[in-house]
């Protein structure tokens, strides 16, 4: 039992935390971006090339296509500094696509996209959720025909998050009707400036933009498929796997500028703010265990499906509570948004306050997960 | 970073869950809340001869070196258990500090009689007015050459069997630990009926006279002393809940799993399912708190913030679980012979035991720095 990073791992995490600290702009600029709806602008795109030149983005995939060959648990570092420093630690090219084009992609797919990837040249946005599927995925619509030498799709997505940045749609589309809902559907690799795709903004209340996806009558090359036909589901409950851990930098970050504020403001020596400030404080470090958990589950190569969903709604539960009670120290300054004379904190809190819905949706709702640690991770029976 | 056990350590625990659950099933839990004496004398000595009182002592006082891991993986399973007896207050509140902070005479004469199992020890620590501060010590010892303790001792767990207490009490120099043969003159004790039933006394010195090499570590700095028993008798009351939740746990899904009402398991509720799902996560945060607490204590280093978080998380989340527990058996779990009761009251003694929530929150506020 060893609950630190060995010393070796100390020390590249030190090396990326000097990366973050040396690049101040391009991280802040990183945040603006993505808070203010754009995405991954110009100054995004730049800081991840930066990291893909020192192969941070992939590090545990093969040198040829742009990694290291380290072990999971510098993935995981860089992870948790990203979401320390940028409020986000993974994106859908590295976490999901990549590795399932790694798994099962043609020589072709994989020498072409996962380069790119590991570069931080391109990335892809998830293609799964409809208005008729959400939590109940399988039952997706959108179409795929098989015309010979192509693929027609007809359909909609919806909430996907970064198809107005992203160069490609990692799109779920129904190849079959006959049988269970889950087998019939595939998986394709789909250029976003393709004739047909139409894109809407949907602009969430924390000021995230999420699109509506169309699709008329839009052409692809059989190419396109990843895999095999009738295994998309699979492939998507695959890539799952891979991207398991919720790392809590990014509220770490919070509670210190919070704890801050408790100290200079002169309110540390209340006792109900000591108590929930203590309460704050156990429960981030109850979310630090439960990811250490995930990681230490995906270092040994062992499918983390119930630590994953018991850390993932805990955290995510745990953020809320933690702008909620930061909110409500502030009092009534504490609903004033944004940087101004008598916001506290820049308003960062109001901010996560909104923000953290959508954590707490995105990834499986906290019910589908409480569902999954119940049946496959306890054993409950189904009925 | 590696949150397995060693191969050693998950051999400790097999073996701690076979022997207590051959040895110590819900009947024999029962049936010491009963007993005058509260624990099996016959089952100490076996205990003894496995090796579990010298867990944590070197092998100079009989033991076998083990660490706050080994200790916490043992106490889990005694949790799971409900193993009724003076192990936390012997090994852990007395024999722990006498490794510590005694004199060579007196770990020669105290720990290899723990550790073969002969020698029962208690803690006397908490006064009438419940505080854990050092001004909640009233007990007085007067005199220089030889001690003369006077005053109230309540919550000493199995005082009426112990050979000798450790007393803390106010000297001339300030706070010190007096060890008092449990036979002199002048001790009274009383039993406090308690939730759990687990033989806790009230224990009043009337003038008992000590001599004053029975100190241990030196008078004065005896409150420096009280504090690590605190953290030490914090982290076993934690790794005992672990164990007896887990247990818990297991009992609700089987239940669930098995009681079928409006044709179907009620675990196929998702309300029942959600319910567990919590008690799971709950569970899983105080077993991440306790070893990593108990592993930075193994390692030698500060682990009192660990210690806090560990213990008010495992307090409240011991209520929460065995609270929603009680709601899925439903009425089968009010009754007197069914074991889930056992585990609740026991549960809510482990929570007041070294500081309940509130307590360790304002500890964990002054180590943050407030």
């Amino acid at each position: 039992m060893d609950f630190e990073f060995s010393p070796e791992e100390k020390r590249f995490k030190q090396e990326v935390r000097q990366f973050f600290q040396s690049e101040p702009e391009l991280c802040s600029g990183f945040m603006e971006e993505w808070h203010g709806g754009e995405g991954f602008g110009p100054r995004s795109w730049a800081l991840l090339r930066k990291l893909g030149e020192r192969r941070w983005l992939t590090p545990s995939w093969p040198r040829k296509y742009g990694g290291l060959e380290l072990p999971y648990i510098y993935y995981y570092i860089i992870q948790e500094e990203m979401s320390y420093w940028l409020g986000l630690y993974a994106c859908v090219g590295t976490a999901m696509a990549g590795p399932i084009i790694l798994q099962h992609g043609t020589e072709e797919q994989k020498d072409f996209y996962l380069p790119q990837i590991a570069r931080g040249e391109i990335e892809f946005c998830l293609g799964y959720s409809e208005p008729q599927a959400g939590s109940d995925l399988a039952n997706l619509q959108l179409r795929a025909e098989d015309k010979g030498d192509h693929y027609l799709l007809n359909g909609q997505k919806t909430y996907n998050t970064r198809c107005h940045f992203a160069q490609y749609h990692w799109l779920a589309a129904r190849t079959g009707s006959e049988g269970p809902k889950h087998r019939g559907i595939s998986l394709f690799i789909v250029d976003l400036k393709t004739p047909g795709i139409s894109i809407t903004p949907l602009m969430t209340f924390s000021g995230e933009r999420t699109n509506d996806v169309f699709y008329d009558n839009v052409r692809v090359p059989r190419s396109s498929l990843v895999g095999e036909v009738g295994r998309g589901f699979y492939y998507i409950m695959e890539a799952l796997t891979y991207e398991r851990v919720t790392p809590v930098g990014a509220q770490q970050r919070l509670f210190e500028e919070l704890i801050k504020y408790v100290r200079e403001s002169g309110r540390g020596s209340d006792p109900l703010v000591r108590q929930k400030i203590a309460e704050l404080a156990i429960e981030l470090e109850a979310c630090r265990l439960f990811t250490l958990n995930v990681v230490a589950a995906q270092s040994k190569g062992i499918v983390p499906t119930y630590e994953a969903s018991a850390a993932k709604v805990f955290i995510t539960e745990a953020e809320l509570r933690l702008a909620n009670t930061a909110v409500n120290l502030f009092g009534l300054r504490g609903q004033i948004q944004g940087d101004t004379q008598w916001s506290v904190l820049h308003g960062a809190f109001e901010f996560i306050y909104r923000e953290s819905l959508m954590e707490l949706i995105i990834r499986g709702t906290s019910e589908i997960l409480r569902n999954v640690i119940a049946q496959r991770g306890l054993g409950l029976r189904r009925e | 970073m590696n949150l397995d056990l060693s191969e050693e350590q998950e051999m400790l625990r097999k073996m701690a869950r076979d022997f207590l659950e051959e040895e110590c099933p819900t009947s024999h839990v029962r049936e010491m809340e009963q007993d005058e004496k509260g624990y099996s004398p016959a089952l100490w000595r076996k205990m003894a001869e496995l090796g579990w009182m010298g867990l944590v002592f070197p092998e100079e006082y009989g033991g076998t070196g083990g660490d706050f891991v080994d200790l916490t993986i043992l106490l889990g399973e005694m949790g799971r258990a409900l193993l009724p007896g003076p192990f936390i207050p012997t090994v852990v509140c007395s024999g722990l500090p006498l490794l510590h902070y005694g004199t060579k005479e007196q770990k020669g004469n105290f720990l290899p009689r723990i550790a073969g199992g002969s020698l029962i020890l208690t803690l006397a620590l908490t006064e009438p007015d419940v505080r854990f501060d050092e001004s909640g010590i009233q007990v007085r010892a007067k005199g220089e050459t030889r001690y003369s303790i006077s005053g109230t001792k309540l919550f000493v767990p199995y005082a009426h069997i112990a050979e000798g207490i450790i007393c803390a009490a106010r000297t001339k120099k300030g706070i010190a630990l007096l060890l008092v043969p449990a036979e002199s003159a002048g001790i009274s004790l009383t039993l406090l009926t308690t939730i759990a039933a687990d033989k806790q006394y009230e224990v009043v010195f009337n003038r008992v006279k000590v001599p004053a090499g029975n100190v241990l570590g030196k008078a004065g700095e005896g409150w420096g002393i009280v504090r690590d028993i605190e953290k030490w008798g914090a982290l076993a009351h934690c790794g005992y809940e672990v164990g007896s939740l887990e247990r818990v746990l297991e009992m609700t899904v089987s239940y669930a799993n098995e009681r079928i009402q409006f044709d179907r398991p009620i675990g196929s509720f998702q309300a029942i399912q959600h319910k567990c799902a919590d008690m799971a996560m709950d569970i899983d945060g105080a077993r991440f708190l306790t070893y990593q607490a108990a592993w930075k204590a193994s390692q030698g280093v500060e682990m009192s913030r660990e210690i806090s978080m560990a213990k008010a998380w495992t307090g409240e989340a011991s209520r929460r679980v065995c609270l929603s527990s009680h709601q899925i058996h439903a009425a089968i779990g009010l009754f007197k012979d069914y074991d889930l009761e056992l585990h609740f009251r026991r549960a809510k003694a482990a929570e007041l035991a070294f500081g309940e929530g509130d307590f360790h929150r304002e500890r964990v506020a002054r180590e943050l720095g407030l």
